[in-house]
């Protein structure tokens, strides 16, 4: 699915490995596109999956908004017992995951495989 | 007719989140005008929402809404000068208390990193209340 204007397209791209799901987020997540996100986030949570996997390979663009939506889902799930793994950080993403710390509330995997593999 | 003053470009427009893109696009003119490299220019998109949305969703009550004004100009080749301004609550967010990175997720909050990452990519940063009104004021220089 895709959201946004021009600047602010996010797509996220849904697929079901195991007990878990991994979101592919891609493109830019503002404060305009964060809604589409968290809209993918929580239907997951409602069909009663507990375990995602945040691919944030394609995803050149970040701000407080989709850091701030990507704790808020990660304490929902730690809440019921799951959790969040992100993998695949670049540029910018990875910047900021770095900058505040969030590297170590949610330590990066390289790739996919490893953050689909622990656990 | 040039006076040898930099030419600045303003533009106002409702504090609301929707206004988002187009206050990104037009300050990003400014950032190709100081030709600021493409990573500084994600970075100016960063500071351009963080400020922006602080605006729209902090400054005026709700139900109430208000614009916001956004200036630049190009101070010296490769730095930018934005200066946002609001008719809003009086509010300086360089006074703001900085979060605390060190919580675990159980403690974190889902807010509050946007003025601490003003304070990280902006060059300098500076406040003041005229009038009624806020500015604030950012400069972005290409990192060497």
């Amino acid at each position: 699915m895709g959201c946004g204007t021009l600047l602010s397209i996010v797509t996220i791209e849904r697929t079901l490995v195991g007990n878990k799901v991994v979101l592919r987020v891609a493109g830019r997540m503002d404060a305009e596109s964060t809604p589409a996100f968290e809209a993918q986030c929580d239907s997951c949570i409602a069909e009663g999956f507990t375990n995602l996997v945040l691919d944030l390979g394609g995803l050149t663009y970040v701000s407080s908004m989709g850091l701030g939506a990507i704790v808020r889902v990660a304490k929902h799930l730690r809440d019921s017992g799951g959790e969040v793994r992100i993998c695949c950080l670049t540029g910018l993403v990875r910047q900021l995951f770095e900058i505040t710390r969030l590297n170590l509330v949610f330590p990066p995997h390289d790739s996919l495989e490893s953050a689909l593999a622990e656990g | 007719m040039s006076n040898g003053l930099p030419t600045s470009q303003s533009l106002t427009l409702p504090a609301k989140t929707e206004s988002l893109g187009e206050v990104t696009r037009f300050v990003r003119e400014g950032g190709h005008e100081a030709n600021l490299p493409e990573t500084r220019l994600n970075e100016l998109d960063l500071l351009v929402e963080e400020v922006f949305m602080n605006i729209a969703r902090h400054a005026y009550p709700q139900g109430a809404p208000g614009v916001a004004s956004v200036t630049y100009f190009v101070a010296t080749p490769g730095e930018l000068v934005v200066e946002f301004s609001d008719h809003g609550i009086e509010f300086n967010p360089l006074v703001a208390d900085p979060p605390d990175l060190a919580l675990d997720l159980d403690e974190r909050q889902p807010g509050g990193l946007g003025i601490f990452l003003l304070e990280e990519f902006a060059d300098s940063l500076s406040y003041r209340r005229e009038e009624g009104w806020n500015h604030l004021t950012l400069r972005v220089s290409a990192k060497p």
